[in-house]
């Protein structure tokens, strides 16, 4: 046993963050695990009683239904929209967001001020006038019209961010490319974005967290099958009869996992420092 | 031709003014030291040449082509930062190509291949081409700023303290490095320090800055030798003039005093008559005088011996500090002696004691 009293009051702070991480852990996975887990039981035994972590017999007939079903179809469309909203949403956001952090012009804190304010606004609040203006320019059903309503609701947090991440930058390199004879823009392309990759990672995954697990706006948007993105297909196996519980669950793992994939391989881009080397002082 | 001309140009930030309407010309192929102490307008000067800020009123030329209002990337200058500001993403190589990717039409890949490895040669930096800024020295770090500076042929080069994060054997090698590129390439150079002695060994002409004007422009000679006020004769020199307030007495053969000191100054050409006045003399125009009336008796209070040069801090009977600076082989003080010295008469100045402005 160690008797300094300093290293016992610190070992028992560290047992104790243990604890507690544990169950903060187990906490938020559990559903996920038992979502997991009964995805691949067969349909009778999803809710046996009493319930076993352990399935008896594993099967993936959830996840064929769930595919044939156009499942992909509806995975696609998610991408698509997802992924062009990551474009629109990162081109116009850094080039706001260069904006307001490097050039001086009148109104450019109230802009600020006001861009950090509607993100304040819920989404829901706005639901029926966003759809009655989409039905009148007659984008309502359509890819294009989950895309600019991503776009628009997800352009402040990556104004925000990027603006944050912009004012780090040393100015002297931007300065130094503008002297260099680069335009604005292209010192952007070619000197602030390259050099805010992890600010851009981070916002890019705010943009797909959004755009991928949207449902309300979704279901509220479209209705026909071609434009259906995932997370609103997921709902459909909420039926009218009763919950079809294997699909159900089999549809929520999937949706997570391109996610999940993203995540781990993007890690490595939250680590900073790329910055280290290029100016002194 | 590649002169620059400022006419007439201020800079104010709210209630500071940066800069008050400054008039400079800078001749072609010239090296010009913008220098002053922080905050004395020599930066703002140069960033209103490179197009970094933006001047309030004036107007600025380089050869015949007004620039005062182009964006940075149309002025045609090239720039090292004091900080570098090398491209962290780019390597070494890159890093020196990319003013050339700017030009248009865009060179060749062969062209700025070549381009890039001639300077590099020039500089001593050929073997770091593919290494990135965070994997070089300070001092290569400094040396990938100056090719890529170099490398696009400017019409006019702008250094903005470029020696002060290295150390003092490396900088001194390079103000030598600096004066020999300039004889190479001729260009226009204006260079920002606030280091006094940089800004003389390196120039052709001087502008001493402080408080946003411009107090003198010269070449380092003149500068040293005839100061404009007390704030050029006290900020240029290495170690700080002696200044001495005093009344001047008579006509044709002057005579300066200071409480119990009197000080023979012979004839005298004055610009404006004035009877207060501040007598101000470099340390080595302080001599130790052989025959007791003609000087001064002082007290030594420190000696520093710094290799080819003895410094003497003495104390007048007034209480007054005088520093000399003399030749330890010939003279040899100890603490809490007393000695007679005297000021080379030829190298007094005189300044207005209101306006410190020279008078001689």
């Amino acid at each position: 046993m160690n008797r300094n009293p300093y290293m016992r009051l610190a070992l028992r702070r560290a047992a104790l963050r243990t604890v507690v991480n544990t169950v903060i852990v187990l906490f938020a996975l559990a559903p996920i695990a038992w979502g997991v887990v009964s995805s691949l039981k067969p349909a009778n035994q999803i809710l046996e009683v009493p319930p076993r972590f352990i399935p008896q017999d594993v099967t993936l007939e959830h996840y064929e239904r769930v595919i044939g079903d156009k499942g992909l179809l509806f995975l696609g469309n998610s991408a698509l929209v997802s992924a062009i909203t990551i474009v629109f949403a990162l081109t116009i956001g850094s080039i706001a967001a260069y904006a307001i952090a490097r050039y001086e012009f009148s109104g450019r804190r109230i802009l600020m001020i006001f861009t950090i304010g509607v993100m304040s606004i819920p989404i829901a609040s706005l639901l029926i006038p966003t759809f009655t203006l989409l039905s009148v320019v007659g984008l309502i059903n359509t890819h294009v019209g989950l895309i600019l309503l991503y776009t628009a609701y997800q352009l402040p947090i990556v104004i925000w961010m990027l603006y944050g991440y912009f004012l780090s930058l040393p100015i002297e390199v931007e300065q130094a490319a503008r002297i260099d004879g680069h335009t604005a823009l292209g010192t952007l392309r070619r000197v602030v974005l390259p050099l805010s990759k992890p600010a851009l990672v981070a916002a890019a995954l705010f943009v797909l967290v959004f755009s991928w697990n949207d449902f309300v706006v979704a279901v509220t948007m479209t209705s026909s099958e071609s434009v259906r993105t995932f997370p609103v297909a997921v709902y459909f196996y909420l039926g009218f009869y009763g919950r079809e519980w294997g699909p159900l669950l089999a549809s929520a793992v999937i949706s997570i996992i391109p996610i999940t994939a993203i995540f781990i391989i993007l890690q490595r881009y939250f680590i900073s420092g790329l910055t280290g080397g290029g100016v002194k002082g | 031709m590649a002169t620059v001309t400022f006419r007439n140009v201020s800079k104010r930030y709210g209630a500071i003014t940066a800069l008050d309407s400054l008039d400079l010309e800078i001749g072609d192929g010239e090296f010009v030291s913008l220098l002053g102490p922080s905050g004395s307008g020599k930066s703002t000067t140069l960033n209103l040449l490179a197009g970094l800020i933006s001047a309030d009123s004036g107007t600025i030329h380089i050869g015949e082509r007004e620039i005062t209002h182009l964006p940075p990337e149309q002025r045609d200058l090239a720039m090292v930062f004091q900080n570098y500001a090398l491209y962290p993403h780019m390597t070494v190589a890159e890093n020196i190509a990319f003013p050339l990717e700017a030009r248009k039409p865009r060179p060749g890949k062969d062209a700025i291949a070549r381009n890039v490895s001639l300077v590099a040669e020039t500089l001593g930096i050929g073997n770091l081409l593919a290494r990135y800024p965070k994997e070089i020295s300070g001092g290569q770090q400094q040396r990938v700023a100056l090719g890529r500076a170099m490398v696009r042929d400017p019409r006019v080069f702008l250094l903005d303290e470029p020696l002060s994060n290295l150390d003092a054997r490396l900088r001194v090698r390079m103000r030598r490095d600096l004066k020999e590129l300039h004889r190479q390439i001729g260009s226009t150079i204006v260079y920002v320090t606030h280091d006094q002695s940089e800004a003389m060994t390196l120039s052709d002409r001087v502008a001493v800055f402080a408080h946003g004007q411009l107090q003198q422009v010269a070449p380092p000679r003149e500068i040293y030798e005839n100061p404009v006020n007390t704030f050029v004769a006290n900020f240029v020199g290495d170690r700080e003039t002696n200044f001495l307030d005093g009344i001047l007495e008579g006509e044709k053969d002057m005579l300066f005093r200071s409480g119990s000191a009197v000080i023979k100054l012979g004839t005298q050409r004055l610009k404006n008559a004035s009877q207060k006045v501040t007598l101000g003399v470099r340390p080595e125009a302080v001599t130790i005088s052989r025959n007791a009336d003609d000087g001064m008796c002082a007290e030594v209070i420190m000696t520093e011996l710094a290799g080819a040069e003895l410094f003497v801090y003495l104390r007048l009977i007034s209480g007054q500090e005088i520093g000399m600076r003399c030749d330890p082989r010939e003279v040899s003080l100890v603490t809490g002696e007393t000695v007679s010295i005297r000021f080379d008469p030829h190298q007094i100045h005189l300044f207005d004691q209101e306006s410190g402005q020279n008078i001689a």
